[in-house]
């Protein structure tokens, strides 16, 4: 009974020993918070990422002997054919200049929003709606803009409509021509475009605005000699949005025929987006779609959403586990506070120790004592930390906010992670192993101390002065 | 007085401590047999081993030659662990200057002993018996309104009667003091000196006092004088040792 008893009285008589449990806490609740906001941005970037990227996407590659790509339906016969997918989409990608119609090109609010990449060059993407719309999220982005103003009249309609129904896809890109706000447009027969929502606010665009975009022509010759390019003005019909910011500043939408007009492309597509009917059978169904379209005699490269996002993904993934290591070397750091503590208490109570072992208690006794000593320590900073990790990785965005009201300062750069909140994902079970190894290291290396403390003569720590 | 049981025979004790090159025999084969409720005082001077010869008799040193039976049980061949038990069990120590733990009250001070011998289970159960026993040897002391203070607030002969309490706690069967009055003023060390010797008396414990007060050691049984590693009766007649001054008790025996 002596060596709890002792041990809480040798501890609560020094203030270094609090701070070593406060230390200890500082260190697994940083470590407990960080590793939740590393896994939530992890969770986050993955569906981000999960949702502006299909499945499977198809890559076909030139053959250098025809000169050009076979046509889209011998890909998606051989495609759908296969089992395990279920829907199987076209889309045309071009990387194109933009330029806001009726504007300098370089406006002022260009050059303010300079820093979040070059907001004069967008990927033009492409797209049947109603195929898109039945095997990924494409009429979803159209709804979730949060600014209504913003919306594609068709969402709008289809919302205040008693009861709602879901928005048809067909008319996604409908823009009716009174609403195009530069006359002098209105009267050709524009196409039109859908703008993510985040490059609406930037360059302050409204349905009804005008963008020009410029590209190269397929057969283009960089020599310099005539350097065609191909140009077209696209009424924005409405916004849309992925929550994937960059995905949101740097895509825009057509229709496939207008896509076509605009770069006068041979092409029939750029990359097939695959949907499959199981999506924890991903690598078996790539394996299965790249022999059967080798055999076919259509070369391709065909990766998984993962594989296409590897480097983007390991880069969150490393981060988080640079980090947790960082913390992790802390955490044991602060054990040795423990560790250090006990070697001067051990040095200080030499003759308590002779007493002790005058009274009868054995050299285990003793050595428990101080080890009980270790434990206490990690056993209540370590919980304190992990109260208090928990704690703060659960209400992370609400601290943030505060604080970032209260000090005026960004602590939270949303154009560096691609969303608007802190995100935080607890695995409390993880954060108990944390916990558990804290304590297990604590009291391991505070066994060094306790076994010195045990060995020592009693006759020569009575006599000690 | 001989009829009562023996509770400490030591024979042949010898221990010898190595001073850099040198072999020093503080002990060269001390005889000592001790009978329940006796009285003894050890003497000598500074130096003769009388620390020594006490942390052998109280099991916290090993002699490296000789016997030592407490309570019948041989104890030269027990292992840490059981003289610690042992120890506990049936020795009591005070020393000159208290070594109390100075993060305790004296109320928990002296309830140690019996804390070591109890597991929590156990000082569960006898916790409240303990309590009431040491409160009740601490009231006996006149330390009864003392008993939450720290050491630090208490004078030294109230440590010194803690330190007493401490000892007795445990009902030992052997009290070993080690100058008990060594450290306290004579006022004070008069009034110790009785508490010891009547709270022994009524305990029935065996005490033994190592000192150099010869008005202390007069008020023993028996008294023992520690010369060149080995005790000596020392009785009245003019085998005394002439580096001492003869005590006064001896001038006229109890």
């Amino acid at each position: 009974m002596y060596r709890p008893f002792l041990a809480g009285r040798y501890l609560f008589a020094r203030p270094v020993s609090y701070l070593a449990i406060v230390a200890i806490g500082i260190g697994v609740g940083a470590l407990i918070t960080v590793v939740s906001v590393m896994n939530g941005f992890l969770r986050e970037t993955r569906s981000i990422v999960r949702g502006t990227t299909a499945d499977i996407t198809v890559l076909p590659v030139q053959q250098p002997s025809k000169g050009e790509i076979a046509g889209q339906a011998a890909y998606e016969r051989v495609v759908a054919g296969l089992p395990g997918v279920a829907g199987v989409t076209s889309r045309l990608v071009r990387p194109a200049v933009v330029k806001v119609h009726g504007r300098d090109n370089l406006s002022l609010n260009d050059a303010m929003v300079g820093q979040s990449g070059h907001i004069n060059q967008v990927m033009v993407m492409g797209v049947d709606p109603v195929a898109e719309s039945k095997y990924t999220e494409f009429t979803h982005y159209a709804e979730q803009v949060y600014d209504d103003s913003l919306k594609v009249k068709e969402v709008q309609e289809a919302a205040a409509a008693s009861p709602p129904r879901a928005p048809d896809p067909a008319r996604l890109f409908a823009l009716d021509r009174k609403l195009i706000r530069d006359r002098r447009l209105a009267k050709a027969d524009l196409p039109r475009i859908l703008v993510g929502e985040q490059r609406m606010l930037i360059q302050q665009l409204q349905p009804g605005d005008a963008l020009e975009l410029v590209t190269l022509p397929d057969d283009v010759d960089l020599s310099g000699a005539t350097l065609a390019s191909r140009t077209e003005t696209f009424v924005v019909a409405g916004a849309f949005r992925t929550g994937k910011y960059d995905f949101d500043v740097n895509h825009v939408f057509v229709s496939t025929p207008d896509f076509k007009a605009w770069s006068g492309t041979h092409q029939e597509f750029s990359e097939m987006a695959v949907t499959a009917a199981d999506p924890a059978r991903l690598p078996e169904l790539r394996d299965g779609l790249s022999r059967a379209l080798d055999h076919a005699g259509l070369p391709a490269v065909v990766v998984t959403w993962e594989e296409r996002y590897a480097v983007y993904l390991g880069a969150v993934e490393n981060e988080r586990n640079i980090l947790a290591f960082v913390l992790g070397l802390f955490v044991l750091l602060t054990c040795t506070i423990t560790f250090s503590m006990l070697t001067m208490m051990v040095q200080e109570k030499v003759r308590d120790i002779g007493i002790l072992s005058a009274m009868g208690a054995p050299a285990l006794g003793i050595g428990a004592i101080f080890a009980t000593c270790g434990l206490f320590v990690s056993a209540l900073g370590g919980l304190f930390g992990f109260v208090a990790g928990e704690a703060l990785a659960r209400n992370v965005d609400a601290v943030k906010n505060w604080i970032e009201s209260t000090f005026h300062i960004e602590i939270f750069n949303k154009e560096v992670y691609a969303f608007t909140t802190l995100p935080s994902e607890v695995n409390s079970w993880l954060d108990a192993k944390v916990l558990a190894v804290t304590v297990l290291f604590s009291v391991l290396i505070c066994l060094l101390p306790a076994w010195r403390a045990a060995r020592l003569d009693p006759v020569d720590a009575l006599r000690h002065e | 007085m001989s009829e009562a049981p023996v509770v400490l025979r030591a024979t042949g004790l010898q221990r010898r401590f190595r001073m850099g090159q040198e072999l020093v025999h503080v002990l060269h084969g001390a005889d000592l047999e001790l009978r329940a409720g006796e009285t003894v005082a050890i003497m000598g001077r500074s130096g003769a081993g009388k620390s020594t010869l006490l942390h052998l008799l109280g099991l916290l040193d090993r002699p490296d030659e000789g016997r030592l039976q407490l309570d019948g049980t041989d104890t030269v061949g027990l292992s840490r662990p059981a003289r610690a038990r042992l120890r506990n069990r049936l020795v009591g120590f005070v020393f000159q200057f208290y070594h109390l733990l100075p993060e305790l009250t004296a109320l928990e001070n002296a309830l140690l002993p019996r804390m070591i011998a109890c597991g929590p289970l156990r000082w569960a159960s006898e916790r409240r018996a303990a309590r009431e026993q040491a409160l009740g040897l601490l009231e006996e002391l006149g330390l009864a309104d003392r008993a939450r203070h720290r050491p630090a607030r208490l004078s030294g002969g109230e440590r010194q009667r803690v330190a007493i309490a401490r000892a007795l706690v445990g009902k030992p069967r052997l009290l070993l003091c080690d100058e008990p009055t060594g450290n306290l003023d004579e006022r004070t060390s008069e009034v110790i000196a009785d508490q010891l010797f009547d709270l022994s008396l009524r305990h029935a414990t065996t005490l033994v006092l190592v000192t150099h007060d010869s008005d202390l050691a007069q008020r023993t049984g028996r008294c023992l004088w520690l010369h060149d590693g080995r005790l000596q009766p020392l009785d009245p007649g003019p085998a005394l040792p002439a580096e001492k001054p003869r005590p006064r008790a001896l001038q006229s025996p109890p």
